[in-house]
């Protein structure tokens, strides 16, 4: 019998301070571990450095990832380890997608393709 | 230490305040979309309450879960300091 799969969005900040590959190979590794976990990925939305509303860590800025998945229960508590463990990660918020959650996803991906295809048009046009 | 006298007087219903902010209130308030949540608190970053906004309490009940998640990640500040 299939393992059941629930429908998981991972936000998590990653310390700006590191140089650029450091920080992109971070974003690799935890994406990699998040796949091997069994899981699909299916959308990884990466926001970059932002502005902190209050400092982490003494660090105004934080380089922002997002991403939503689908994972075998089992596998959150080990990922959130992991993520625990690594220093350079200052904050992480797993949420685990009920049916609203998962329409209202569905409905932004969709409006997310439309907008850049008019955008790029505009660009080299 | 004895409680404070019960005020006899009956509580006034006070009249329904005219709707505040106009929204067409999604089915699910994600946490990401900042613009939105910010319309819903005052200077000092603290939520509206449901008298001043008008807004259905399902979606003042989403209103908060989504204020504390954004908090949380540091979307929105839990204290915003009004420069006095």
């Amino acid at each position: 019998m299939a393992i059941a799969k629930n429908t998981y969005e991972l936000t998590y900040i990653v310390n700006s301070v590191l140089s650029e590959e450091q920080i992109k190979d971070l974003v690799e590794r935890v994406t990699v571990y998040i796949k091997e976990g069994g899981s699909d990925i299916l959308d990884v939305d990466v926001w970059g450095s932002r502005r902190l509303a209050y400092p982490i860590q003494k660090k105004r800025n934080g380089f922002y990832v997002n991403m939503y998945f689908r994972a075998p229960g089992a596998f959150i508590g080990r990922l959130e380890r992991a993520l625990e463990i690594d220093d350079n990660i200052l904050r992480y918020l797993t949420l685990k997608l009920d049916a609203k959650m998962v329409r209202h996803f569905e409905a932004q991906k969709s409006q997310r393709a439309e907008a850049p295809a008019a955008e790029t048009t505009e660009d080299n046009g | 230490m004895a409680r404070g006298k019960k005020s006899s007087k009956p509580r006034r219903r006070t009249s329904e305040p005219p709707k505040k902010i106009e929204i067409d209130e999604p089915e699910y308030v994600d946490y990401k979309d900042v613009d939105m949540l910010k319309r819903f608190l005052n200077e000092q970053g603290k939520l509206l309450p449901r008298r001043v906004t008008g807004v259905s309490a399902k979606f003042q009940r989403q209103l908060t879960r989504a204020t504390k998640r954004a908090r949380h990640l540091s979307l929105i500040p839990f204290v915003a300091d009004a420069v006095r």
